[in-house]
């Protein structure tokens, strides 16, 4: 669906909305008519989102997306199979399954660690088998990030976020525009080629975007701030006119516009997972249900996600980014201290579910809640979730996994097959996979994959541009 | 031959010397207003092209303020440093040389919403410290006699030639007359409120303000 049939979808809500809006503060001398309705619709979500969600220091994967039977992988079998699941480790926690999860229904078998993820086969694919052709941190997470292998370990490529925004971005009408639409949460983003406008707003914590969307911590009385604003509106001169006539000018006073937009709409407290103070009774019940689903803790409640920094509040943080049209485009690092060479199996299944029943969580969010363009926010949202690579199919003398080159990821929502999985990976010491690309299907004619199939096939899917990436998507991941 | 490299470089010393004391520069009689620089012995400028043989446009195209430039037009301006930019500037577009290798001079929101923050933090701080400064010492309004904190007192000549004053110190350049009416009837709006709300140095710190986050300061 285009942004243009999201407007004459949203025009008689909108109107109704601006209405009621004017009606009320009109009393109060607030805004005019029209700031009200520009404002409700500057701010509709954009039709197809982005989220990348990374898993930081290289997930084991058989505890995750690419599983092996503990009966038929046996510790007796190892010099054969050179596979260790080692769920039996898990027992301490009787939390954890000690077998592969498969939901009834469901074509993807999940490792133990994955929780509530599991409950969403049905929206997801799940890719096995990626050769990574690294087991160094920064260049596996830089390929998967921009979809091109490093140079060394430099970023060759603009990340995929970057690459989304800068080709969306300008197609979109400007009061169609997020107002920050390629959000990195505590993650490396990379622009190589687009403007200034594709840049991601790198924050490491909410408060870092509380910033850019709260009112300046430098108060001005209002009416002088009014008569301020008042001015700008002013007409420019002729030569104003001349200096503006490569649109600078006018690029910083849409800007400013933007900000003013922003402000007004006060999109800060939908951030304030931790405060209710001041909230109208609407935004409140809001932030109430937001705080319940990603189990954010705000008093002594009995929730236990951090409500500033967790993978849950990662999450919310996602969900109320894109819900309120605040981005279109989402990083975030949703766990860590995976790079376990010396933890136990517990710790990397512990340090894993966190992100993962997060991730469950936004996507329950999305299956729930209406787009304004129609249909749930599921079939607008693409969720790409990965790590740098996996950890080794056996475990090392010190208890612990090494890294291991061959890699999955799954990719959730719009634009790629659902209850699907495409490759595998070898049942011998987990090679990369040899698949047919239209099927999926092992095949010993087929070909290895990279991650810059997956994000090519990423970019396939939502209509983009992916010759940079100088590979063809892999057909039979995509939706039909 | 070391002899004479030294004789050499005291004759262009010396030179040097009656250049720059020669011709001395005389201050504009009027604030706000620009007269030619005489750049002596300087190669002649390159004219700028015709608008019609240059797509439309006068002269090169306008840039925005590097975060480098920006912190250095704020101290430069005001006296004074926006405590925040150092904290904000990977947000500004200053490139960091690891992860991004370039630096984003794009007029965009979040450039414009950090703007707004420092100037009002400086803007507001200038003004409470001027009240505590000798006239000759003051940033917003040096020649500016004020009674009581109250600028509603201020005569309209006073307003223009104080603005047009700020105009130069922020922008380099003068307001057109039409312009300066303008701000002046904002200016005695403002000053008006300030008066009434008892925070009289919201009143020429919030016009610094305006200064600090019009286009024509964070471009050149």
């Amino acid at each position: 669906m285009s942004r243009n049939s999201v407007k004459n979808t949203l025009q008689r809500r909108t109107f109704l909305k601006a209405a009621s809006a004017f009606a009320g503060t009109s009393l109060f001398g607030g805004l005019s008519f029209k700031a009200f309705a520009q404002q409700a619709q500057a701010l509709a979500p954009a039709d197809h989102c982005f989220v990348f969600a990374y898993f930081g220091g290289g997930w084991d994967a058989l505890l995750n997306l690419d599983p092996r039977d503990p009966n038929e992988f046996t510790p007796e079998r190892i010099s054969e199979t050179r596979i260790l699941p080692g769920y039996s480790l898990l027992a301490n926690d009787p939390t954890y399954p000690t077998m592969p999860i498969q939901r009834q229904g469901s074509n993807i078998a999940f490792g133990p660690a994955v929780g509530r993820f599991a409950d969403h086969f049905d929206v997801m694919s799940v890719v096995r088998g990626i050769n990574m052709n690294t087991v160094a941190h920064e260049v596996g997470f830089r390929y998967f990030l921009t979809g091109k292998e490093p140079n060394g370990s430099a970023a060759r490529n603009s990340s995929t976020a970057t690459e989304v925004v800068g080709q969306l971005y300008p197609k979109m009408a400007a009061n169609q525009r997020p107002p920050v639409p390629n959000l990195a949460f505590n993650i490396e983003s990379y622009n190589d080629r687009y403007g200034g406008y594709a840049n991601a707003l790198r924050v490491s914590s909410a408060n870092d975007l509380l910033l850019t969307l709260a009112p300046s911590p430098t108060a001005i009385d209002s009416e002088i701030e009014k008569q301020l604003i008042d001015m700008r509106g002013q007409p420019v001169t002729c030569e104003s006119q001349l200096y503006d006539s490569r649109g600078l000018v006018t690029q910083y006073n849409d800007a400013r516009k933007q900000v003013r937009t922003v402000l007004d709409a006060s999109l800060d407290r939908y951030f304030r997972f931790d405060q209710t103070t001041g909230d109208p009774p609407a935004v409140a019940m809001e932030k109430a249900a937001t705080v319940a689903r990603y189990q954010l803790r705000v008093g002594n409640n009995g929730f236990t996600n951090d409500p500033r920094n967790s993978s849950a509040a990662r999450a919310a943080l996602v969900a109320t980014a894109l819900k309120k049209g605040v981005s279109q485009c989402v990083s975030m690092n949703i766990a860590g201290g995976l790079d376990t060479h010396f933890g136990t199996q517990l710790t990397q299944a512990n340090n894993q579910r966190a992100g993962w029943n997060a991730l469950a969580d936004l996507i329950a969010d999305f299956k729930e809640s209406d787009h304004p363009a129609g249909d749930k926010w599921i079939k607008h949202v693409t969720i790409l979730v990965f790590s740098e690579f996996s950890r080794t199919p056996l475990i090392n003398a010190s208890g612990g996994r090494d890294h291991h080159i061959t890699n999955c990821c799954a990719i959730v929502g719009r634009g790629v097959k659902h209850n699907f999985v495409f490759g595998a990976s070898g049942n011998v010491g987990m090679s990369a996979g040899v698949v047919n690309y239209d099927t999926g299907r092992p095949d010993r004619k087929g070909f290895q994959y990279l991650p810059d199939h997956v994000v090519a096939t990423i970019m396939a899917s939502a209509g983009l541009d992916y010759s940079i990436m100088r590979v063809e998507p892999l057909k039979g991941l995509m939706a039909t | 031959m070391k002899t004479l490299t030294l004789r050499f470089a005291a004759l262009l010393a010396g030179l040097a010397l009656v250049g720059c004391t020669s011709k001395p520069v005389e201050k504009p009689e009027q604030a706000g207003t620009l007269e030619t620089v005489d750049m002596g012995n300087h190669p002649p400028m390159v004219k700028l092209a015709d608008p019609e043989h240059n797509e439309g446009h006068v002269g090169r195209k306008p840039r925005r303020l590097t975060v480098a430039q920006l912190r250095e037009s704020i101290l430069t301006t005001t006296g004074r440093q926006w405590s925040q930019i150092n904290n904000l500037a990977a947000s500004l577009g200053q490139a960091d040389f690891a992860l991004t290798v370039s630096e984003s001079t794009e007029a965009n929101l979040v450039f414009a919403k950090f703007v707004e923050d420092g100037a009002r933090e400086v803007c507001l701080a200038t003004a409470n410290a001027d009240f505590n400064r000798a006239p000759a010492d003051r940033v917003l309004w040096p020649d500016v006699t004020v009674m009581n904190r109250d600028f509603t007192t201020m005569s309209d000549d006073a307003i223009k030639a104080n603005l047009s004053y700020l105009a130069v110190r922020f922008w380099g350049q003068p307001f057109s007359a039409a312009e300066r009416d303008a701000w002046a009837g904002t200016f005695k709006t403002v000053a008006a409120r300030a008066k009434t709300i008892n925070r009289p140095e919201q009143a020429w710190g919030a016009m610094c303000v305006a200064f600090m986050t019009d286009s024509r300061f964070i471009t050149y």
